[in-house]
């Protein structure tokens, strides 16, 4: 499909529809006023001369020898100037021979020392707990309530160790 | 010669005098006016066609110019000098437009009366004439964007379809298609608002 760039509107038999274009026509080609180009001239060379259009003046410009030899000479005393800050604020470090280490206080009930933070367990030079007599084991027996019964019936052998005292006497 | 030697060689033979600088800037002022004289004229009346206002549209011929002053330099790199400018200030006018406030239909009757030619015309149909501009102005304002410029730089005859795609950065077969829209459209508006 074509489409026509110059050729009018479409469906243009309707009055007004042609004169539209023609508007557009007529303002497009309004003459400028007179004196428009002095007028813009001299605002461009006001603008020059005042610097008001960012620029840097012909002496400050990048093209002249000094101000590149300016600028390189800035940028060599930069980069000597920080090295040689970097090199006086940086000390050297000292060597492994002289690191004096704090001595190592070994506390006789253990916990954490101030300097080596090193614990010692107190379960080799500590108390030592004794042992309660204990009753032995007795075999777990299945079905059974261990504990009500060891507490309601005594042992056997304190069965017979008691009958024993009590046959002795009778025997004598 | 080696590459340090040839690194210093162009470093040290960059030419400059003062006597260059000040023909280059006389060479470039000669360029700027040569464009000024050429162009300003057709910068203005794209401006107008936009703003619709004088002095607003010869703010953005200064603005445009400007801005070529800026960009001096390259002005050697471009191809098509007319259609640069002309996209510059397209591009200046809509930022301006887009940012003031809507345009009273009242305002443009009154400017159209003033600058519109009136030869052989009384004073009724110089004021009847600007009454329809600016009535077919306001539906032109109706359009959506893309319609709209299309529509408004194909009526600048010395610019072809290529160049206007050039100014807008689309294709000339977009412009095609969006110049046949925006015919539809303003038929449609201009009936409607006839009935």
């Amino acid at each position: 499909m074509k489409y026509p760039v110059q050729d009018g509107f479409p469906n243009d038999s309707g009055s007004g529809l042609g004169s539209a274009e023609s508007t557009l026509r007529l303002i497009a080609a309004l003459p400028a006023p007179a004196g428009l180009e002095e007028r813009v001239n001299a605002g461009l060379h006001v603008r020059q001369r005042t610097g008001r259009v960012l620029a840097w003046p012909a002496v400050l410009r990048f093209d002249s020898a000094w101000m590149r030899t300016a600028a390189a000479a800035a940028i060599v005393s930069v980069v000597v100037g920080g090295g040689w800050g970097i090199y006086a604020h940086v000390q050297p470090s000292q060597s492994a021979k002289g690191v004096a280490a704090p001595p190592h206080v070994a506390s006789p009930v253990g916990g954490f020392s101030s300097a080596g933070a090193m614990r010692t367990p107190n379960t080799l030079n500590g108390q030592v707990v004794a042992l309660p007599a204990t009753a032995q084991k007795q075999p777990v027996k299945a079905g059974g309530n261990i504990t009500a019964r060891t507490a309601q019936t005594p042992p056997r052998h304190n069965k017979l160790a008691a009958a024993d005292k009590a046959v002795a006497p009778a025997a004598k | 010669m080696s590459t340090s030697q040839a690194i210093y060689a162009g470093w040290m033979e960059i030419p400059f005098s003062a006597v260059n600088d000040k023909a280059r800037t006389q060479a470039e002022e000669e360029t700027l006016a040569a464009l000024v004289s050429q162009y300003a004229g057709t910068l203005y009346r794209v401006a107008f066609s936009v703003l619709r206002n004088p002095s607003d549209a010869e703010d953005a011929v200064q603005e445009t110019f400007l801005r070529v002053l800026r960009h001096r330099d390259t002005l050697d790199e471009v191809r098509d000098q007319r259609v640069w400018l002309i996209r510059i200030v397209w591009n200046i006018v809509l930022d301006r437009k887009r940012r003031a406030k809507t345009r009273p239909e009242t305002d443009d009757v009154s400017e159209l009366a003033r600058v519109l030619p009136a030869k052989g015309l009384s004073a009724e149909q110089i004021a009847s004439a600007a009454q329809h501009h600016a009535h077919v102005l306001a539906c032109v304002d109706r359009l959506p964007a893309k319609e709209r410029q299309v529509l408004m730089l194909s009526a600048f005859e010395e610019l072809t379809s290529v160049e206007i795609a050039s100014v807008l950065g689309i294709t000339e077969s977009s412009v095609r298609s969006r110049l046949f829209r925006a015919r539809n459209l303003m038929a449609g508006l201009l009936q409607h608002t006839r009935t």
